[in-house]
């Protein structure tokens, strides 16, 4: 009984010693790394962006708020908004609405599920810079896929150059998007409809529920926590997206698909001016904070209702 | 019987709208990629034809010859030789690369999850809190300092860049997926582990560790994914010596060889798209706890 207590005792004190400095062990390689790879360039890119940085004389100046005035007063910055406005709205509309589809198909019961369940993971397991390949082979204008389809369909009786038109240049960049998109909103949202218990559909079905009543009542209300956060993140991405953008048009034709992550790459890299780049970023994080902690508070909020 | 006639017919009009909704599935994901197989088995003459060929009328492997071997062939005036024979070395890089940043996220996020499953202490929320949040931040726009302070390390433009950057970047996310696994694992067996005279690190290595597996795949799957597939910082920190800007650069060349282009790119996404589909089930399943949970 003593030999128990001790051996409990000791347990418990080598616990209580662990305690004290174990999870400080623990811990140290990710928050250090992570200080001083994205605090530190954080801190630097909020100073960098009231400072005029002269790269040729190696000087940097502090301007006050001068870049925020010079980005919010230049009709290049409200032009890249607009665009990326436009393009948000494609990448956050398409693949919410498809995902939700293809989520709803997928989980009925019929010969070609697994392909199907399978076959949605492809898009999302592509690297963006894969994505915008592909898709320039869709719009091309002298091989894509596209134009091939309308042309053996009859439909067409020349090949369209889709990405010369700044119009359809935005369309197709966003379908980029969209289409990857799709396949991870789908993912999402299918992993959440399989979480809906049959009893329920039974019950509504006992109660005279009709099949529109049903999906608005069960489906769209159990998923709705899932649904949130597809489009949270489809918006994020709708403000973040670069690469696939990138790799298709470098911004062209004309300025047609500059969003602001674009106009961000031309300040930096192209014009070399570190401050205004720096002003673009912050803004740019903001507009994805804000977007982030507007729909933390609607799913707590929403999550707090339901259960 | 009309009722019955009525409910077969709700039946068949509903497996109906199922198959039409699937073959518009296998539409809208398998075209383009389709059309990216089939260009990589055609020759350039064959690719130009109106209308076009939707399987090629005499398949080749030459692209994928001249990807592998880093030639362009007899079509001399296509492509360049100097570029392709880059291919090779960087899948060799990007699977380093990869492999290293799914190792180091494993231990340093493993680490700190459990640090911050197991242990309530002094700042814990609000570092927990602190490191979450980094995860809406736009990597674009750290890359100006980020540049500098890896130049002072004299990293760039190696590989250690690269596998330093998308560690670390990955970190939140592996993080918050497991520390989820963690809070969920039976505590209470650890407890009496510990209590029976087990050390944290027995007890973890015994208890925890093997319960947290299919965590630990899903996160690893992920990391590895992200770091086959990140293309700006490798673009900005290396000079293409990864895959994602390797491709980058074939596109850019004066006279791009699309069909080439379509080989190395096939080949290029192998790897990720392999993986994907033997974890399919882990992916789906950190997937949905990583995005929705927290």
């Amino acid at each position: 009984m003593a030999a128990v207590r001790a051996r409990k005792t000791s347990a418990q004190e080598r616990q209580h010693w662990d305690r004290k400095w174990i999870p400080y062990v623990l811990l140290a390689p990710a928050i250090i790394t992570i200080v001083v790879v994205i605090l530190s360039p954080l801190v630097t890119t909020i100073y960098y962006s009231f400072s005029n940085i002269d790269l040729i004389r190696d000087r940097t100046t502090f301007i006050g708020f001068d870049n925020y005035v010079e980005l919010f007063t230049s009709r290049l910055f409200w032009k890249a908004v607009e665009i990326n406005l436009k393009f948000a709205a494609i990448v956050v509309v398409v693949p919410t609405l498809m995902g939700l589809f293809f989520a709803v198909l997928l989980v009925e019961d019929f010969v070609g599920r697994g392909l199907g369940r399978t076959l949605l993971i492809l898009p999302w397991a592509l690297p963006w810079i894969v994505i915008g390949l592909l898709w320039n082979w869709v719009v091309h204008s002298q091989f894509g896929a596209l134009n091939g389809l309308l042309y053996s369909l009859g439909l067409i009786d020349k090949y369209i150059p889709f990405m010369a038109d700044e119009n359809w240049a935005l369309v197709f960049t966003a379908m980029a998007s969209a289409w990857r998109q799709t396949s991870f909103s789908a993912i999402l949202l299918l992993a959440a409809l399989q979480t809906i218990p049959e009893d329920l559909y039974d019950a509504a079905k006992v109660d005279g529920a009709g099949m529109r009543a049903r999906f608005r009542f069960i489906t769209i209300a159990w998923i709705r926590p899932t649904l949130t956060i597809v489009l949270l993140y489809n918006i994020v991405l709708g403000f973040l997206q670069f690469d696939a953008v990138w790799i298709m048009t470098q911004g062209g034709p004309g300025d047609a698909t500059m969003l602001i992550s674009v106009l961000l790459y031309r300040y930096t890299f192209i014009n070399f001016d570190l401050g205004m780049g720096a002003a673009v970023s912050n803004v740019l994080g903001l507009i994805t904070m804000g977007v982030g902690l507007i729909f933390v508070r609607l799913t707590y909020r929403s999550q707090s209702t339901y259960s | 019987m009309p009722a019955k006639f009525g409910a077969l017919g709700a039946a068949i009009a509903r497996k109906t709208a199922t198959y039409i909704a699937f073959f518009c599935l296998l539409f809208w994901v398998g075209f383009p990629v389709y059309y990216m197989l089939i260009t990589s088995f055609m020759d350039s003459p064959e690719l130009g034809v109106k209308p076009p060929h939707w399987i090629p009328q005499k398949p080749t492997i030459e692209n994928y010859r001249e990807v592998v071997i880093g030639e362009t062939g007899q079509r001399g005036s296509y492509g360049s030789t100097t570029e392709f024979s880059r291919m090779m070395p960087a899948l060799l890089n990007s699977t380093f690369v990869s492999v290293a940043v799914v190792l180091s996220n494993l231990l340093i996020g493993g680490m700190a999850a459990y640090g911050f499953s197991r242990f309530d202490f002094r700042f814990s929320r609000f570092a927990y809190l602190g490191i979450l949040m980094t995860r809406v931040l736009p990597a674009l726009s750290l890359i100006v300092p980020l540049f500098i302070i890896l130049r002072k390390l004299k990293l760039i433009n190696t590989l250690w860049a690269l596998i330093f950057t998308y560690t670390i970047f990955i970190l939140p996310l592996t993080i918050w997926i497991l520390r989820e696994y963690f809070d969920t694992l039976a505590r209470d067996i650890e407890e009496m582990a510990l209590i029976d005279g087990a050390t944290r690190w027995q007890a973890f290595r015994m208890v925890v560790a093997p319960l947290a597996v299919p965590g630990l795949i899903a996160v690893g799957v992920m990391s590895f994914m992200e770091a086959w597939s990140e293309f700006f910082f490798a673009l900005t920190l290396t000079n293409s010596l990864t895959y994602p800007p390797l491709l980058m650069s074939f596109r850019n060349l004066a006279q791009v060889n699309w069909n080439a282009l379509a080989a190395a790119t096939t080949v290029g996404v192998l790897p990720p798209v392999i993986v994907a589909f033997v974890f399919q089930r882990y992916l789906v399943r950190g997937l949905s706890e990583g995005a929705v949970k927290g």
